[in-house]
């Protein structure tokens, strides 16, 4: 059960970085709830303060120009995402991941923000956003940054975000535009689950990249490969990567041999 | 009278008709006990163990009982209530030594629910921990802690047998000719252990319930459970009070499956109840209380021992098997009896030997779930007569119709089959059949040479009896309105099995009424519904069926004596149709049901009849309990026999499977609804398969339970649908059956994992003895790579609990001896 | 407490609402609509399922204080004046309800799944109720249902006698 917090739904986005500058370490933004009430829920984090940024002007929609790139918003959710023919047909791993995300009601409500700063290992999102060098634009009261996400997880459910910061932008640089993609998650049942581990590859202009999620303490990329790599070499480079361990999903051992797996086929398949 | 009536053609028994509670549900207008709430009620939340064996030393609930809107705040020292359904083993709430993880140590009545859970919070509790007993075969180890020690003291139900000073809360036995003569005779001589994890039945309304116990000891409880008598007569015992005290009362309920067969929550909501002044308390567990506050399936290791002839026959059995009970008893001594005398399947054996132990653990407890035992026992039971006939190199299929039971064969516990009895093989053959079992079909051989994965395919026989005391009786009564509608009345409960329907249908077609004129009640109130024994064991069809039928032909026999008298005729002369009663000789003259509802008056003020009320009573027939020593005797009210074939695709890289095809079949002696049976025949078998590929307890090496929730606990979805499913209905009559029907509530989830099991065995060659059959598992045994017994510690305290030695990949250990 | 004015059902609310309740204690509590279920708490099952300005949502993970200005549709407002919708009628036909516990919430996911997809294939219908736990019926007649109410082949799936 849920108790013990205050509410408020900021119009703009200077009041937003305001209450978030004044509340620090007790406000938790509230996008689509699907982790942060989880949470909340088994008391693992109890925020004073739940700050939705759902109503903030201009942060909903999902934009595509030539020159910027496709962008989300900190309300973009991940049907958003999959109902968008821009992304559909530029970002098909984008498209790929998201569709393999929760649910169909709880995808209406998960935002491909949230997703990201929730930062848990088996991110559906992040393998993607690494794939295709994403950025984060995060914003607080005292100015703006970008980060890559290669370097936005920090650990387990850790990341870059200061406590009066939030994730305002992410944006896919248009060049990634075009490139193929395809995932593969391995679940305990054909239906929604959480990964057990998952596996993305990105191939454009001769540049590979493999992203892995579940198999580390953060999603991971594995650079310094291209189109020409074997696939001798690119196992070994995620093997490199990636540090698996046994918990009660299963074990060590078979996310190493899964993740190999994923890999070859990948490489058959984006022959 | 209406007996002597030509034989017409059924009007309802055979046809789908809408389900009777079906708008309501559909609309939300059903209202189940979670959707409840009185005026002045309370909220009920429990402080939970967070050991799995602990001794309480000190509780202090001074800051709870301070909360401004907390009413009552209860310990478990408080109380010297008793709670047990055969062996009274049970305290309300924890007092000197919490048993497993996650049971309630303390609760709280306040006036939100908010308010409750803070003040849970505020509960100290201080405990010793101590080492659990987490591995149901360590517990029987000489020295093991035990974890009641108590045992020889507590009462108990004579048929069982509690061993004093042990873990063993009953242990059954069964010995039917001699075993070792037989295996002396054997050609082959085929041993193997098979093992699962403990389970949680996921009803989707979790478990709750409202007490209210008022001044005078008058008693309310509305709850969520399946049986209302037998919650009532156990709370009764508890408290010593006489069963006209206290009224139980189930409306709508949202799923049970076994899970909601006994008491839980209602005595602690009673004492808090009784404590905050009688206001009514209400407690719904989370989904994750529903893991471990509440019981779930025991988990169980089966040895089995099988010598065979050289035709193939099964000479001799020798079966142990033990039960991990948890902390409590509660089902699982009974699921122990229960699976002790059917644990040889559907097969003839002429040497059987069966020891059955129920074992205490400190882990949460068994209850009764979907099957009784069966769906665990068969999966290595049907998993070793496919092991068997690759040992000896005859084909599956043949080998288990050469064993099957026949007409004329004795069971093990000493009973003739006979024609009426349920047709096994036929079963089998149906399923055989659907899957093209034995062989690829074209189709099949292209699709494996596109994917590259192997299809192999399986199949598995099962049987069921209802578990059941000798003097198991249920009652209906009949009442016609004014309007010549009825209304029947059956302590029966509809937990989404459709009997509620069914029974209509039998009312419907017993009275020659058009279905929209029967009405069954749904909610079940102990003051007002005639008693029936328990929702559980598929026995509501045949009982509650025949005590409808009886009340149908004793309400229409009050009628035909009334209009006898109006009409001038004997009854013998009269016939009936859907409005009125009238004389064969001239149909013009009759009288109205209407007139005849609530008596009937002569113009000269004479009056005869009264309410047309029938009563129809059933106990069922011919049952003994089992000699202690032997395991002989009559067990069995019916048996509904089965079987499933499956037809599954299996990545051998990877250990990844797909089900491409499932193909069931019953012998359900008269489907009453086809829509119903098959409903029941694919929702159980969609159940078994979540037992089959997914779920099952996971557990540290303290004995905290690991996955309590969806996230780590999974359920089948619509996408872990087989992309074809297929139900068959065999009609052997049952003699004694209403229309010849017989159960099948429970029986479709039986023998899909081992269906499943043989399927990958075929087609890629994993050898699997323990369920679930995770993905991962079958790459292990692909890869002959160690079984993991649990993925966190390695100890045999998790949900895959085996011996290493009876797992390997390399061919059994067949010989001849 | 904080005042949410919202339009359930196409009837308008005000009311003062704890920041902590959620959706779907706010429809089962405070408006007495007790048809939407709770399964699970936590997003998994599927039995809260609402719509909420026109898409669904597992109502267990929305607060109500998100609510200002929302429209909510649930199971209450199905069927019309005593009339099954569509869908109801044809789960009613197919007996594509057991206990009836996640029916609301898997016929508000097939009302959505129709209104972006008037024909789905029984691979989309899967996917689309994938996020509706159904412990009692298999979701095979519920597939019929969503097939028949489609105008399509393979609704009538027959038990077979041997
Ligand atoms: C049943 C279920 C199934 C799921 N299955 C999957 C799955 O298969 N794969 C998967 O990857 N995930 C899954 N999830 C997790 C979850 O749905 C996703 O991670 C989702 O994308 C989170 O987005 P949200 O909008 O709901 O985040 P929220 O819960 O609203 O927020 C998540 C975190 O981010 C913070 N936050 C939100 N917005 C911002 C911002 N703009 N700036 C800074 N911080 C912010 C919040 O404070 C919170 O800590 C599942 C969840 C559920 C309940
Ligand atoms: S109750 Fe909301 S998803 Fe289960
Ligand atoms: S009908 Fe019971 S859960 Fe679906």
């Amino acid at each position: 059960m849920l108790s013990g917090f205050n509410y408020a739904a900021p119009r703009t986005r200077g009041e937003l970085l305001d209450l978030l500058a004044a509340e620090g370490q007790g406000a938790k933004l509230l996008a689509g709830g699907t982790d942060l009430l989880v949470n909340m829920r088994s008391g693992a984090v109890k925020p004073r303060l739940v700050i939705d940024v759902k109503r903030v002007e201009g942060f909903s929609g999902i934009e595509w120009s030539a020159k910027d790139g496709l962008v989300m918003k900190a309300s973009t959710t991940i049907n958003d995402l999959l109902r968008d023919r821009e992304v559909r047909e530029r970002f098909p791993l984008l498209a790929a991941c998201a569709h393999d995300l929760a649910s169909y009601q709880v995808r209406n409500r998960a935002t491909v923000v949230g997703n990201v700063v929730n930062a848990s290992p088996c991110s559906d999102m992040a393998p993607a956003l690494l794939c295709l060098g994403a950025r984060a634009r995060i914003s607080s009261k005292t100015g703006t940054r970008e980060v890559p996400f290669k370097e936005f997880f920090t650990g387990v459910k850790r990341t870059v975000l200061k406590a009066d910061e939030l994730l305002e932008l992410i944006i896919v640089p248009a060049e990634e535009g075009g490139a193929r993609g395809s995932y593969r998650k391995l679940k305990r049942i054909n239906g929604h689950d959480l990964g057990i581990v998952g596996v993305a590859m990105m191939k454009k202009g001769g540049l590979m990249r493999i992203a892995v999620s579940s198999a580390a303490p953060t999603p991971v990329l594995v650079d310094g490969l291209n189109e020409t790599s074997t696939p001798e070499a690119a196992v070994a480079a995620v093997r490199k990567a990636i540090s698996p361990i046994s918990d009660l999903r299963c074990s060590k051992e078979y996310r190493e041999h899964m993740v190999e797996v994923f890999v070859r086929r990948l490489l058959e398949e984006l022959k | 009278m209406f007996e002597q009536n030509e034989s017409r053609p059924e009007l309802h028994v055979g046809k789908s008709e809408r389900r009777v509670e079906g708008i309501s549900k559909i609309t939300g207008d059903a209202v189940y006990v979670s959707d409840m709430a009185f005026p002045g009620m309370l909220h009920a939340q429990v402080k939970k163990s967070p050991h799995a064996r602990a001794r309480i030393l000190r509780i202090d609930t001074s800051k709870a009982e301070a909360l401004p809107g907390v009413r009552a705040v209860i310990i478990g020292k408080e109380f010297n209530y008793r709670l047990g359904l055969y062996v009274v083993d049970k305290d309300i709430l924890a007092k000197d030594e919490v048993r497993h993880y996650g049971e309630a140590v303390a609760a709280v009545a306040a006036d939100t629910l908010e308010i409750a859970s803070e003040a849970v919070a505020l509960i100290e509790v201080e405990y010793e921990v101590l080492t659990p007993v987490l591995s149901h075969m360590d517990a029987l180890k000489e020295g093991a802690p035990l974890v009641h020690p108590d045992l020889g003291k507590y009462d108990y139900v004579p048929v069982f047998s509690p061993q004093a000073g042990t873990n063993i809360p009953n242990l059954s036995k069964l010995r039917k000719g001699d075993v070792e003569k037989g295996f002396a005779e054997s050609e082959w001589i085929v041993e193997r252990e098979y093992t699962n994890p403990s389970v949680q039945h996921v009803p989707m309304e979790t478990h709750v319930a409202i007490v209210e116990w008022k001044n005078g000891d008058n008693i309310t409880i509305w709850t969520s459970a399946q049986s209302p008598f037998t919650v009532r007569n156990l709370f009764c015992y508890t408290f010593k009070l006489p069963l006209n005290k206290v009224r139980v009362v189930v409306p709508h309920v949202g799923g049970g499956f076994g899970g909601k067969a006994g008491i839980h929550l209602e005595p602690m909501l009673a004492c808090l109840s009784r404590k905050a002044g009688g206001m009514p308390v209400k407690l719904q567990a989370s989904r994750e209380e529903e893991f471990s506050l509440l019981p779930c399936r025991s988990a169980l290791t089966y040895r089995i021992k099988t010598g065979i002839s050289a035709e193939g026959k099964i000479v001799a059995q020798k079966m142990t098997m033990y039960w991990d009970a948890g902390a409590y008893a509660d089902y699982a001594v009974n699921v122990t009896r229960a699976s002790g005398y059917s644990a040889a399947g559907p097969y003839e054996i002429p040497n059987a030997w069966i020891d059955a132990y129920t074992i205490y653990t400190n882990k949460p407890y068994g209850t009764a779930y979907r099957g009784f035992g069966h769906v665990e026992f068969f999966w290595g039971l049907e998993r070793h007569m496919d092991l068997i006939a690759n040992v000896i190199g005859m084909d599956r299929l043949e080998f288990r119709r050469k064993n099957l039971l026949k007409p004329g064969s004795i069971t093990i516990t000493g009973e003739r089959i006979s024609e009426h009895s349920g047709n096994p093989t036929k079963c089998l053959d149906a399923v055989a059949k659907a899957i093209n079992f034995g062989k690829l079909t074209p189709q099949e051989e292209a699709r494996q040479k596109m994917t590259g994965r192997r299809i192999g395919k399986g199949i598995a026989t099962l049987h069921k009896a209802p578990a059941m005391p000798s003097f198991t009786a249920t009652a209906a009564v009949v009442k016609m309105n004014s309007d010549g509608s009825v209304i029947v009345n059956v302590g029966l409960t509809e937990i989404g099995q459709g009997s509620a329907t069914a029974i209509a249908q039998i009312a419907a077609e017993r009275l020659r009424f058009p279905f929209s004129k029967v009405k069954v009640t749904i909610e079940k109130d102990t003051d007002k519904e005639p008693y029936d024994w328990q929702t559980v064991a598929s026995k509501g069809l045949i009982l509650s069926g025949n005590a409808t039928g009886l009340a149908c032909d004793d309400m229409l026999a009050q009628a035909y004596e009334v209009a006898a008298q109006v009409l001038r005729a004997n009854v013998i002369d009269l016939d009936h149709d859907a409005d009125r009663v009238f004389i064969k000789h001239s149909p013009e003259r009759g009288v109205s049901f209407a007139a005849l509802s609530v008596g009937y008056a002569f113009p000269d003020g004479n009056a005869i009849g009264g309410p047309l009320i029938g009563v129809g009573r059933y106990v069922a027939q011919g049952l003994t309990n089992l000699d202690k020593a032997t395991g002989q005797g009559l067990p069995a009210l019916d048996w509904t026999f089965g079987a499933h074939g499956i037809i599954v695709e299996v990545d051998k890289d990877t250990g990844e499977y797909k089900i491409i095809k499932i193909a069931s079949a019953f012998d359900v002696g008269r489907v009453i609804n086809p829509d119903i049976v098959r409903g029941q025949c694919i929702g159980g078998m969609i159940q078994g398969l979540g037992t089959a590929i997914c779920e099952g307890y996971i557990y540290d090496e303290a004995g905290h339970l690991l996955n309590p929730s969806f996230t780590d606990n999974k359920i089948p979805t619509a996408k872990d649908l087989p992309e074809e499913i297929e139900s068959f209905a065999v009609q052997t009559a049952q003699v004694d059956g209403p229309f010849g029907a017989r159960g099948v509530g429970e029986h479709p989830m039986i023998s899909v994992a081992p269906a499943l099991g043989n399927a990958i065995r075929e087609a890629v060659g994993a050898e699997l003895l323990h369920m679930p059959i995770r993905f991962e598992d079958v790459w292990r045994a692909l890869t002959t790579k160690e079984p993991i017994d649990n993925w966190i510690t390695k100890t045999p305290t998790g949900s895959c609990r085996s011996d290493p030695a009876t797992r390997t990949n390399s061919p059994d250990s067949a010989a001849a001896p | 407490m904080i005042t949410v004015n919202v339009t359930v059902n196409g009837k308008k609310y005000k009311r003062d609402v704890e920041p902590s309740k959620t959706l779907l204690r706010f429809l089962r509590e405070d408006l007495g609509l007790t048809g939407t279920k709770e399964g699970c708490g936590a997003g998994e099952c599927g039995a809260c399922t609402v719509f909420m300005d026109g898409h669904t949502v597992n109502s267990c993970m929305v607060l109500a204080a998100e609510l200002e200005g929302r429209s909510v549709e649930t199971i209450e407002g199905e069927a019309k004046e005593g009339v099954l919708s569509d869908i109801q009628a044809a789960f009613d036909r197919h007996h594509a309800i057991q206990c009836g516990y996640c029916s609301a919430g898997m016929v508000l996911s097939v009302r959505e799944l129709l209104k972006r997809n008037p024909k789905p294939s029984v691979e989309q219908i899967k996917e689309g109720i994938e996020g509706n736990f159904c412990r009692c019926t298999g979701y095979q007649q519920i597939i019929e249902a969503v097939l028949d109410v489609s105008g399509q082949e393979g609704s009538k799936g027959e038990l077979h006698y041997v």
